[in-house]
């Protein structure tokens, strides 16, 4: 079952188009990891998921109910931006989200801010760091016993064992059942906590997937030609081949599944030094992201 | 439980695929004994922070292989039969791809079928030495 599914969500901006046509479903119970360059429309997406900015067109419905303040009650939200009160302390901000939401636990939050190394919760959250506001929203969102975390950028700002700490809160909600959908600027933690991904590109999704099939599937052929303009005919044409890159005798072709057969065939086609190489999750970003020649383009400019 | 998981998060080969591979390894070398638990889903999901799906099916494959046997409730074991033999098995999938790819190496480099035969009789004289 889905915990969340998005059809055909669209919101423009004016002439701007933050979200075109999106669709997506997220599985009850799983970790859901929203990647994309500034701009991509992950905010938008949350913003319209959660009913806070009205889309085009398009539904979000949790489980099998559309957005409703009752569903809100089950859903904690962490944006981007702290919403915090500057001139009102951590306590305060607990007993206010005790008063708000009935399954708060402000027992846990009190542990889980003190976790994050803020001893005195008669700070106000005004004369925190960013980092720290961060971690007091992460800690308030985590006690709320919600079924479904939204979490923009979790772990922008924090140190690096307090951003261990927040994935390891995000394992810990997924192996009880709930579902996480976050964002993040760090590849690498999106690697880690979530099994499955979507990458966006200019309010379109560009890749979606299990991150463990991505990486199984999705890998570089490269070998060596005897001179500058030899090619290997077999790859043209290759539903396997997703595009081929060169860079003087160096061929590399981009795959999708079947390597073992394609570095078989460059090396039929003449090529040497034929290997297979895996890609990790920031390569396949990379990859969804930019188009083939851009990156050539940017390092020569 | 004696063994040390880790994962390469940034690695290209996926996490479950690591941590299969780690377990059969530490049953084929007697590390992981028949009968000894595993920890559970949930507990080696936040020693390694990763996600707790990864780890239910790299169990789930553990499995389906005859290495693990999981009865609810009570958590998951190494199998006290036949669990050394279907990682033995396994164990010559892992090395024939090994092998595949160094030779399809070695015949990219332009390396004779005489000439590759030579240099893998001088590595298995090294590494299985005969008895004289």
């Amino acid at each position: 079952m889905n915990a969340i599914t998005i059809d055909h969500l669209r919101k423009t901006y004016g002439a701007f188009v933050a979200l075109d046509d999106l669709t997506l479903s997220i599985p009850q119970g799983s970790v859901f990891g929203l990647l994309g360059p500034n701009g991509a429309g992950k905010t938008t997406t949350f913003k319209c998921m959660l009913g806070l900015v009205r889309p085009d067109g398009g539904t979000t419905r949790f489980s099998d109910q559309t957005f409703s303040p009752a569903v809100l009650d089950r859903i904690a939200y962490v944006p981007e931006r702290s919403v915090l009160y500057e001139g009102m302390s951590v306590a305060e901000h607990i007993e206010m989200q005790r008063r708000a939401y009935s399954k708060f636990d402000a027992d846990r939050a009190r542990e889980l801010v003190k976790g994050f190394g803020i001893p005195d919760l008669r700070r106000k959250t005004g004369k925190l760091s960013k980092g720290m506001r961060t971690a007091v929203a992460v800690a308030l969102a985590f006690s709320r016993s919600a079924e479904v975390l939204v979490l923009d950028e979790p772990t922008s700002g924090l140190d690096p064992v307090n951003q261990r700490t927040v994935l390891n809160l995000i394992v810990n909600e997924a192996a009880s059942g709930n579902t996480v959908v976050f964002s993040s600027h760090q590849v690498g933690h999106v690697e880690r906590a979530a099994e499955r991904i979507a990458i966006m590109k200019d309010g379109r999704l560009a890749l979606e997937g299990m991150v463990d099939d991505l990486k199984a599937d999705r890998k570089i052929v490269e070998g060596i030609m005897p001179d500058d303009s030899a090619t290997v005919a077999a790859l043209n044409g290759n539903p396997h081949v997703r595009r081929v890159e060169r860079n003087g005798r160096i061929l590399r072709a981009f795959v999708s599944g079947d390597a073992a057969a394609i570095a078989e065939a460059m090396s039929a086609g003449g090529a040497a030094g034929v290997r297979v190489v895996d890609l990790d999750l920031e390569d396949i970003f990379f990859d969804a992201v930019a188009p083939a020649s851009s990156t050539a383009d940017l390092v020569e400019a | 439980m004696p063994i040390v998981l880790s994962v390469d998060a940034r690695s290209g080969v996926p996490i479950y695929l690591q941590l299969i591979e780690q377990i059969k390894r530490s049953v084929a070398l007697g590390v992981l004994r028949p009968a000894e638990r595993l920890p559970t889903v949930k507990q080696l999901a936040l020693d390694l922070t990763i996600n707790p799906n990864t780890v239910a099916r790299c169990y789930r494959d553990l499995e389906r292989d005859g290495v693990i046997e999981t009865s609810p409730g009570r958590g998951s074991f190494v199998r006290g039969d036949g669990a050394e033999a279907s990682v033995k098995a396994a164990a010559g999938d892992v090395a024939q791809s090994a092998l595949e790819s160094a030779i399809r190496e070695a015949m990219s480099l332009g390396l004779s079928r005489a000439e590759t035969t030579s240099l893998i009789h001088g590595i298995l004289d090294r590494w299985y030495p005969e008895k004289s």
